[in-house]
């Protein structure tokens, strides 16, 4: 069982009483999720639903370069100077080979915790930054514009009205996956979440102006006063959680490795959360791509490998799966400024306990006109309905709008 | 919600606001409400003027709405782009194609996003810009939708020209409106297989409201309008798919057009408070009026002939309007609620797109593209724990220095063009917040709280707001921006 360190009952809310909320107890309005009546009893058995972790590569990972396909001499003909040395890769097979970067990832991969699935794209692949991502985040076909994510109509599916976040994401904006018809409660976690609470001193004076009661009854100041109050609050108590944390593997300093820390801990404290969305960025390799890909595989790898290890140690890593996706690949020839400029099909991690391990699909074919986009094996839809239908046994077909083979991965 | 009981008579409640009445606590009310935000300028202006010629004024001679560059051009090469598309050899020559004028169609649109925030953000075209919005969310198309941009711009072009014309002529020219006859499938409608979408919603949303007619009133209603088509956004009759023939609508029969069944419409009982309730949601309170109220503004808005300009006007000189339980209760919608800062803080709509059209998506009003038919329900519905955040955000935004290095080339470039026409202010500077610093904290929480907030606000939320500016341990002007960011996203400053 996980560890629960989230007040249920109001008491238990008051006792543990953070600062600044204590304002709760004159009001008369405390926040829903301290009021519902279900609460009041016990936890909702939901904590052995399942969860989600989304990692988004933000800007198009190189695939080629993450997933070698070491024994075709195309790849070296192809790039001459950003080839990764046949000696110097991490061989998984005969025809597949990790980046240097990626060791924690081979580990994972020997443990049997890891699907690699290869050429992940979409027919009529788009090589704009904006649309690609907004094609993968919506899951609409390139020729159609959809307004709300994939996540965002699972939770319209989901989830019933409820004023703990069903969905997390970390940065200042809610990414268009979550975007959804119903109002959900989703929440943000700013960039430097830890140790400093969003907004600092603003947020302390806007909760001291909210204990003053300028409205009353059933008036909209009133309603506007107990929404802010508990979104306020649900701030505060995911900030504690986190703060509190004491993570039992040891994550890079980077932004993601600690944002998948706290991930870690939210878990760990027993929030109801289902989906948690986190970026990493900078994969806009266009030149010198050397070192910056290797950089940002390793911390990939290593935050990855990390979370895994702490949500084992946790005896946690049951309820969790993690995927990486990323808008595009690059192409298969390298430019002329030691960097590759943005392609199409990729390939893309899945990781947790439950996750059949192993490497998905063949190699790309180098044969074909470097201008040309690299064919998919794998639609990134059928990987998501895999993951719908599977892991969350929700009605894929329907929030995806249309039926998708279901993939070996899980 | 519970509806509200006015403390006036209905046959009062309309009456105009005596002159003995008007101070500047009204004068804020008004210029607020009808507009966005308001100065002491503008305060003083208002009170030598009177109530009614600043109402008068505030919609006599709007300047008209500027056409974006992207649109004009969309307008002239869309035709030839089709053909190019229809001819194209290979499928991927297609493809490029289609995703160029995807990505021109999006251009357009956030040209068109700018361009009238912008337009909106100037405070002599505020109460105007508020009314065709409000319109707009009546006759309701969207971007999203039908991805045509020079059409929707026409179609609110439409709309911010005829806003206070007679309320059948203007349906009548929605009828025509190309991005209408899109967007409620009238181009799909032909005597031979009608089609009722735009039909329902002439009498459901534009004219009547529910229940106010039958099925059969909608499926003969659908036949006058077929053969109504658009091309290259210009409105044809096709003669030989219109239904000529006998309809019987409301119990009357006869050879109508579409004309005619607007014209049969507007005489329908359901007709005289169907907008005017619409009306007040905007204006007065997103709780419903009782309906005697409604039928005595509806009453005297048939005397007017149905007049769009009498009803807006006749709204915010009503007593009622300045009736304490009408003031400071309304919830901004996102429009609102970002036009409010850009004038309570003087600052300029930013010349790139990314900061505008992003946060309106996470505040729920997509601009040009509500979520269907019925438009933004608004009230309560803009708020949650969500949205709130996305205003506070902004707030954020609107109080963070932008770091110009950090900067696109593209946004670069269109910052470096507006600032060619004068100086373009993107967020309040630590040298503004300065020229504060010296006043006692008293006056300047009284400043903020007169200038940002509809209503008076309690000695404890002063106080609250006077404790932290006198405070010490922190630079004082950091004090104020924290004093002066909170009090934006305080409840208060959600209400209008």
């Amino acid at each position: 069982m996980p560890m629960r360190n989230v007040p249920y009952t109001r008491r238990e809310f008051f006792q543990t009483g953070a600062r600044g909320l204590g304002l709760l107890a004159f009001s008369g309005y405390a926040p829903l999720f301290l009021t519902k009546t279900t609460l009041a009893r016990a936890p909702e058995a939901e904590k052995d639903r399942s969860i989600l972790v989304l990692v988004q590569l933000a800007g198009g990972n190189d695939g080629l370069n993450t997933l070698i396909p070491y024994t075709d001499s195309r790849y070296y003909a192809l790039r001459p100077t950003l080839s990764v040395a046949e000696d110097e890769c991490i061989r998984l097979d005969d025809d597949n080979a990790f980046h240097p970067s990626c060791d924690p990832l081979r580990r994972l991969l020997d443990e049997g915790k890891l699907a690699v699935l290869q050429n992940v794209g979409y027919p009529n692949p788009n090589r704009s930054h904006f649309r690609s991502m907004e094609i993968w985040e919506t899951a609409s076909g390139s020729d159609r514009y959809l307004h709300t994510g994939w996540l965002g109509r699972f939770l319209d599916n989901d989830c019933c009205g409820s004023d703990r976040p069903p969905a997390v994401h970390f940065g200042n904006e809610v990414p268009q996956a979550f975007l959804a018809r119903k109002s959900h409660a989703i929440h943000g976690i700013g960039r430097s979440y830890r140790n400093r609470r969003r907004g600092g001193q603003t947020v302390d004076l806007l909760e001291s102006l909210l204990e003053h009661p300028e409205h009353s009854g059933d008036t909209n100041g009133a309603f506007l006063r107990h929404t802010m109050m508990n979104a306020l609050a649900t701030d505060q108590r995911i900030r504690r959680v986190i703060d509190n944390y004491r993570p039992m593997a040891e994550y890079p300093g980077h932004q993601l490795g600690q944002s998948l820390r706290n991930i870690a801990s939210l878990i760990a404290g027993g929030l109801e959360t289902r989906v948690y969305f986190v970026t990493l960025r900078g994969f806009d390799t266009h030149s010198n791509q050397l070192n910056t890909h290797a950089n940002l595989l390793g911390v990939l790898s290593r935050s990855l490998a990390a979370f895994q290890q702490d949500l084992e140690s946790h005896g946690l890593d049951d309820q969790v799966l993690t995927m990486t996706f990323s808008e595009f690949g690059r192409r298969p020839d390298e430019n002329g400024s030691r960097g590759t400029d943005h392609g199409t099909a990729a390939p893309l991690f899945v990781l947790g306990k439950h996750c059949r391990p192993g490497i998905f699909g063949q190699p790309p074919d180098l044969s074909l006109d470097p201008r040309e986009p690299i064919p998919f094996s794998y639609d990134f839809r059928q990987v998501y309905a895999t993951i719908l239908d599977k892991w969350f046994g929700c009605p894929a077909d329907e929030v995806l709008d249309g039926a998708f083979e279901r993939l070996k991965f899980l | 919600m519970t509806p509200v009981t006015p403390r006036v008579s209905p046959r009062e409640a309309w009456h105009p606001l005596s002159r003995t009445r008007w101070n500047a606590g009204r004068a804020r009310h008004l210029l607020r409400r009808a507009g966005f935000s308001v100065s002491s300028a503008e305060v003083r202006t208002s009170l030598r003027l009177g109530m009614n010629e600043t109402v008068g004024h505030m919609f006599a001679n709007p300047p008209p709405l500027p056409v974006p560059p992207s649109i004009t051009a969309l307008e002239a090469e869309i035709d030839g782009h089709y053909q190019r598309i229809r001819a194209a050899e290979s499928r991927e020559e297609r493809q490029r194609l289609n995703r160029e004028l995807n990505e021109r169609r999006n251009e357009a649109y956030r040209d068109m996003s700018l361009s009238w925030l912008r337009y909106a953000s100037r405070s002599e075209n505020a109460p105007h810009a508020n009314w065709v919005a409000f319109l707009l969310n009546v006759f309701v198309v969207s971007f999203d939708q039908i991805r045509q941009p020079h059409l929707v711009f026409r179609h609110h072009e439409l709309l911010h020209e005829r806003a206070r014309d007679d309320y059948a002529e203007v349906c009548k020219a929605v009828s025509r409106s190309a991005a209408m006859i899109r967007y409620l499938d009238l181009d799909r409608s032909s005597a031979e297989r009608p089609n009722e979408n735009f039909a329902r919603e002439l009498f459901e949303l534009f004219l009547l409201g529910e229940g106010a007619y039958t099925e059969e009133d909608v499926r003969e209603a659908a036949r006058a309008f077929t053969g109504y088509r658009q091309i290259s956004g210009e409105f044809r009759l096709r003669a030989n798919l219109h239904d000529s023939g006998r309809k019987t609508i409301f119990g009357e029969t006869g050879r109508f057009d579409g004309d005619g069944v607007i014209d049969l419409a507007i005489r329908q009982p359901a007709a005289r408070t169907h907008i005017p309730a619409e009306a007040c949601r905007h204006y007065l309170s997103d709780a419903p009026l009782p309906s005697e109220y409604l039928e005595e503004l509806g009453r005297l808005w048939a005397n007017s002939g149905y007049n769009l300009g009498f009803l807006v006007r006749r709204i915010l000189t009503s007593r009622i309007f300045y009736e304490p339980e009408f003031r400071g209760g309304l919830i901004k919608s996102p429009f609102r609620y970002y036009l409010g800062l850009l004038g309570d803080l003087r600052l300029d709509v930013p010349p790139y797109p990314r900061p505008v059209i992003t946060p309106f998506r996470q505040m729920g009003q997509a601009l040009y593209s509500p979520p269907n038919v019925r438009g933004w329900l608004g009230g309560r519905l803009w708020i949650n724990s969500n949205t709130l955040s996305a205003r506070r955000s902004l707030v954020e935004a609107f109080f963070s220095e932008v770091n110009e290095e950090r900067l696109n080339a593209d946004d670069l470039a269109a910052l470096r063009e507006a600032r060619k026409t004068g100086p373009v202010v993107l967020s309040v500077s630590r040298a503004r917040l300065r020229q504060l610093a010296n006043s006692p904290p008293e006056d300047v929480v009284d400043r903020f709280l007169r200038y940002f907030l509809p209503g008076a606000a309690s000695p404890e939320f002063r106080d609250t707001l006077v404790e932290h500016l006198s405070g010490s341990g922190d630079q004082s002007i950091n004090r104020i921006r924290t004093v002066a960011m909170a009090l934006l996203q305080s409840p208060q400053y959600n209400l209008c």
